[in-house]
């Protein structure tokens, strides 16, 4: 088991900054994914913590020891490439054994603990072959069993479900959450897919251009995103955001926006503090951002309890088990998910009736999230507002 | 896409024909006339022998046996010494290229940040700026009667390497993409024509006493074939993903381990391709090895060229024979590790 | 704007059969997807209607017209493929307007004709800016935008979304869906994600080893898919799959699990369905798992009694990964549910949703 911890690490690669001022502390025996669009730094990130990159400024500890001077193979962590990088001349075996080997094992005991590995993972059967003669499943077994087989003291995965077809990948998230779990080992998993980030991970460090966005659990990221860009990876189809002029209305404030309004009672209300500390100097910001998430909002052909802003259907997309309807409302278009047993035409004029309670508020310049409701009063709501 | 009309296939068909006969009818004919006797050998007499009339084997005979006759004044020592000096010279030669060229394709492969699509303007203004810094040394060096010592070839070759450097590193901040990188030097040597090296390097030789040697050749050879090892050896180790030897680092091997026990294996159908492009050109050179040998290293093709004096004539039936004699080595070479010359490797490792 | 008709088409690759005598009619002016796995067959399809391909037998008719001797260029067919095929030494306007400068289209009606398609894309601030500039998703719109201008009657797309990131891919299909609908010109969709097909086409036409195995809307795929394959390749988390075979027992007819002895009752309909059957008594068994619902406590409608294997929390919703009787199943529970592994579950389906598979044929028995 291993404690990891960057301290601002930076890493340049000529003009490009791949990972900038990172701090990142991964605990022992979590399950910790990196999530993030290509050209993130994640696995800049990652061939860091195992040393096949060194830090041009901070320090990369393990287990509390600053490890920059450490040779990758004396670090006692295993990595699995996103290419796999099996050995296509050696058999499975050979393979799996290739670490064992490195560190001089007796001959039968690398034979005892290749064939413990590889029945666990069920590739026990395929020993003798070559990697090209397996499929894309059986080869990730064989990438995941020589990083086992040696025990390391953490693992870390790189992308490593990416060019499995959709169904082995869905069976694969289960698999490697539940090994993860009975090896106890720390897990660093690098990804861009949302959602095996939040499937498996037991807290989330999302990157954008080699800079760390937010690092905590999937529940955490995904209802109090830190930020625009955190709240649009995180989710699908992606958090809606609008518009909003900030005007002060005696006591209140309002957050108008073309069609639709929403007020911020009273001189107390903590959104109006929250509001006041980001715009840094002036008295209120202009603008903010107002942002919901799809699944938050129901769509209905009259007004509802909450807050009810007019809208027109623009494009239905049914998926199956849930149907996105993509809204016009007022300039701005905005996606809700709804039930698939209902029925919207294109173009028809709609109710988007959202829970004021969980709506978001983010700094229209900086993109920070400010406020969320959830957290605190929540609004009032006023319809139509021209 | 679409059905092929007719004369399109004949067309086709009758170009392959005739460039099927370009290229083996000289074949046919050095082979026809190993086996022609004296009287057959040209068409002086106005009759052209498209095959031999009396088979025979004397021109083995010839080139195979020391020959004291009447014609041989020039020449009165068999062919056998050329071949072994031959063999030699050119497995010598490929391996000292092959060993630091493999090396050498590694490092470059897989710490040389450069594009190596340099436009042709820089690289060849890199070489006539070195051109024109070394000219005052060598007037300098002859002045002071240096030129053809040891200590004067080696100052001045120090001299150059570091002049390359600056002049690469000065308009690399003109010009992105380490143009005063290592490996563009290697391409660099590529520009020189092994011709117009050859009268220094052979006054250098006489200097250092390497002139009909064998090692003097083996290291001829290896430094002019080098550059070929180092440029076709980088893409077949371009080709081997750089996560194969990081993970090999990972799981525990040094460096050097990591390159002998995995990417070495991978590389070795490109390891035998560029061991017989090199070893092919090493045995067929002629101008190299006649300017540096005389009497006891000369190879195959200097013999052959003694083969034609104003005294015994043009010998055409010993020169098939001998020239088909060399093409043995090279085609059994390749018929040897045919089955390594298959470049698409196909990484069961990755995927794709 | 064209219908396109296909009549056994077949293309043969040596030894591949790569599309196994084809029928399709397109109408005019409908989005199509052609959806399946690779190697399925849908590219190949897509070059033949194209005329990339020529097909090894039967007919392509577009509006009625036999098109398999006329060139791929006189077709009037658009394309757009995955590598956003864009010139980036040109600035968006020259780029978009490329298809109607070189067929001699004069200046003024030219301006006209980019300056709709580029408000039609959003695209209009960006009319001059040099192409190459772009971020990869507004070249997608571009390369959109380019084979738009010439008015094909049919429009080919091949994965153009697959270089995009998630977050763009999910604002494109709601856009070119609109786009469809407001150009109306028959557009043919290849794709291997099931999400994009569903959500766009009116149509999709399920692919597997050159053969078409369901042609119909998203609804039809979605809820009556008539195999196996297709009820699991469409929707995600995809469907639930329990060997079973049918029982009778005081009267009452059971689907009863292969592997654990787990039972569920069949209603009248399917139970006729099930008797007049011959072959082996070999079912399969199939529920989405939004057709199920999990508990932490016994509840009366929950027949099945599980062991949590392992949770997928996903924001909205949770997976939940179920053993039960030896079969695992995944469900889908609310965004806050939370159990550990090995924790008991209860797991109730909804009967009404269920599907039946024939275990030899994969057949759906309806």
């Amino acid at each position: 088991m291993a404690n990891l911890r960057l301290e601002n690490v930076t890493k340049r690669f000529g003009p490009i900054t791949a990972v900038k001022a990172l701090n990142l502390e991964i605990r022992d025996g979590e399950f910790f994914s990196i999530l993030g669009p290509p050209g993130a730094g994640k696995t800049t990130t990652l061939r860091l913590i195992v040393g096949l990159e060194k830090p041009d400024e901070g320090t990369v500890y393990i287990d509390g020891e600053p490890a920059n001077e450490i040779h990758p193979g004396k670090r006692d962590i295993a990595m699995v490439f996103q290419n796999l990088a099996l050995y296509p001349d050696k058999t499975v075996f050979d393979n799996m054994a290739y670490p064992l080997r490195e560190r001089k094992l007796p001959k039968d005991e690398i034979e005892r603990l290749v064939q413990a590995t590889a029945k666990s993972l069920y590739i026990d059967h395929l020993l003798k072959r070559k990697p090209a003669k397996l499929s894309g499943g059986e080869r990730q077994r064989v990438a995941i069993g020589r990083a086992m087989v040696r025990k390391p003291k953490a693992y870390l995965l790189d992308e490593p479900l990416a060019n499995l077809d959709a169904l082995l990948r869905l069976e694969m998230r289960v698999e490697l959450k539940r090994l993860q779990g009975e090896l106890g080992q720390t897990l660093v998993y690098v990804t861009h897919d949302q959602v095996e980030a939040m499937s498996m991970a037991d807290r989330i460090a999302v990157l954008n251009k080699g800079v760390l966005q937010q690092c905590d659990t999937p529940e955490a990221v995904y209802n109090f995103p830190a930020n625009r860009f955190v709240a649009t990876t995180i989710g699908s189809p992606p958090t809606n955001f609008v518009t909003a002029d900030v005007r002060p209305h005696g006591d209140n404030l309002l957050l108008a926006h073309s069609v639709f309004a929403l007020a911020v009672e009273g001189g107390r209300h903590p959104a109006r503090a929250a509001l006041e500390s980001a715009a840094a100097g002036q008295a209120l910001p202009e603008k903010v951002l107002i942002g919901f998430r799809p699944e938050d909002v129901r769509v209905s052909t009259s007004q509802a309890n909450g807050c009810n802003v007019p809208a027109q259907v623009s494009v239905v997309e049914p998926l199956g088990g849930e149907t996105v309807v993509d809204l016009r409302m007022g300039g701005d278009l905005v996606k809700a998910v709804v039930p698939p047993t209902q029925r919207l035409e294109e173009r028809r004029h709609v109710w988007l009736n959202f829970d004021p309670e969980r709506v978001h508020l983010f700094d229209a310049r900086t993109g920070q999230r400010v406020y969320t409701t959830g957290q605190g009063e929540p609004f009032a709501c006023l319809e139509a507002v021209h | 896409m679409y059905q092929t009309r007719p004369w399109q296939k004949v067309l086709r068909y009758f170009t392959i024909i005739i460039v099927s006969i370009m290229f083996f009818f000289p074949t046919y004919w050095m082979i026809t006339m190993s086996f022609k006797p004296k009287g057959e050998w040209n068409s002086a007499a106005g009759t052209i022998y498209w095959v031999p009339q009396n088979p025979t084997l004397d021109n083995y005979k010839t080139v195979l046996t020391e020959y004291r006759g009447q014609f041989f004044r020039a020449n009165q020592s068999s062919a056998l010494p050329s071949i072994r000096s031959s063999i030699v010279v050119s497995i010598g030669g490929t391996l000292f290229a092959l060993l630091i060229g493999t090396l050498a394709a590694y490092g470059i492969s897989r710490h040389s940040t450069d594009t190596g699509d340099l436009p042709w303007y820089i690289a060849v203004g890199r070489l006539g700026l070195l051109v024109l810094v070394m000219l005052p040394f060598i007037v300098l060096w002859a002045r002071l009667g240096i030129l053809a010592t040891w200590y004067g070839i080696l100052t001045f070759t120090i001299i150059g390497i570091v002049a390359d450097q600056i002049i690469g590193r000065v308009l690399g901040k003109y010009y992105k993409g380490a143009v005063g990188s290592l490996s563009f030097s290697i391409l660099q040597l590529r520009m020189f024509p092994p011709m117009a090296i050859l009268i220094p390097v052979m006054i250098m030789w006489s200097t250092f006493r390497l002139i009909d040697t064998w090692y003097g050749l083996v290291i001829v050879y290896g430094v002019v074939t080098f550059p070929f090892v180092v440029w076709l050896m980088k893409s077949f180790f371009d080709d081997i993903p750089k996560e194969l030897d990081e993970a090999a680092v990972v799981d525990g091997s040094s460096n050097w381990r990591a390159f002998f026990k995995v990417v070495l294996p991978l590389a070795k159908g490109g390891l035998a391709s560029t061991a017989l492009f090199v070893f092919i050109l090493n045995w067929s050179d002629f101008l190299v090895a006649l300017l540096l040998t005389s009497r006891n290293w000369g190879t195959i093709p200097v013999f052959l060229n003694k083969l034609v004096s104003s005294e015994i004539g043009a010998q055409h039936g010993p020169k098939a024979a001998l020239g088909l004699l060399a093409v043995i080595p090279p085609v059994v070479f390749g018929l040897l590790i045919q089955q390594y010359l298959v470049r698409g490797l196909t990484f069961g490792a990755i995927k794709k | 704007m064209a219908s396109i008709k296909l009549d056994k088409l077949r293309k043969q690759f040596k030894e591949v059969l790569a599309v196994e005598g084809l029928n399709l009619d397109i109408e005019d002016g409908m989005f199509v997807a052609f959806l399946g796995p690779s190697g399925c067959g849908k590219t190949t399809t897509m070059n033949m209607i194209a005329g990339l391909e020529q097909p090894t037998s039967g007919d392509l008719y577009f509006d009625g017209k036999r098109m398999n001797d006329v060139p791929a260029g006189k077709r009037g067919v658009g394309f757009v493929f995955q590598n956003y095929a864009i010139f980036t030494h040109m600035t968006v306007y020259e780029n978009v307007g490329f298809g109607l400068k070189v067929r001699g289209c004069p200046e003024v009606e030219m301006k006209r004709e980019v300056g709709k398609i580029a408000e039609l894309l959003e695209l209009t601030p960006m009319l001059d800016w040099n192409a190459g500039k772009l971020s990869i998703n507004d070249m997608q719109k571009v390369a959109l935008g380019r084979s738009m201008i010439t008015n094909p009657g049919i429009f080919l797309l091949d994965e153009p979304f697959s270089n995009l990131d998630a977050s763009f891919r999910a604002y494109m299909r709601g856009e070119l869906k609109r786009i469809q609908r407001e150009i109306k010109q028959t557009m043919i969709y290849v794709t291997h994600d099931q999400v994009e097909a569903m959500s766009m086409a009116d149509r999709i036409a399920v692919m597997y080893c050159g053969q078409l195995y369901q042609w119909g809307s998203p609804d039809d795929v979605y809820n009556r898919p008539v195999n196996a394959f297709v009820a699991r390749f469409i929707g995600s988390p995809n469907m639930n799959f329990i060997e079973c075979a049918y029982e009778v027992e005081n009267g009452q007819g059971f689907l009863q699990q292969r592997k654990g002895g787990l039972r569920v009752p069949v209603d009248a309909k399917r139970r006729r369905l099930l008797e007049d059957r011959t072959g082996p008594n070999n079912l399969i068994l199939g529920i989405r798992p939004e057709h199920m619902k999990v508990y932490q406590q016994p509840e009366p409608n929950a027949l099945w009694q599980g062991t949590a294997y392992a949770l997928e929390p996903l924001g909205p919703l949770t997976i939940a990964h179920t053993e039960v009787g030896g079969d695992r199943v995944q469900v889908k529970a609310s965004g806050g549910y939370r159990t550990r592994p090995g924790d008991p579950q209860w797991v109730a389906l909804d009967l009404e949703y269920i599907h039946i598979f024939d275990g030899e044929t994969k057949l759906v028995i309806r």
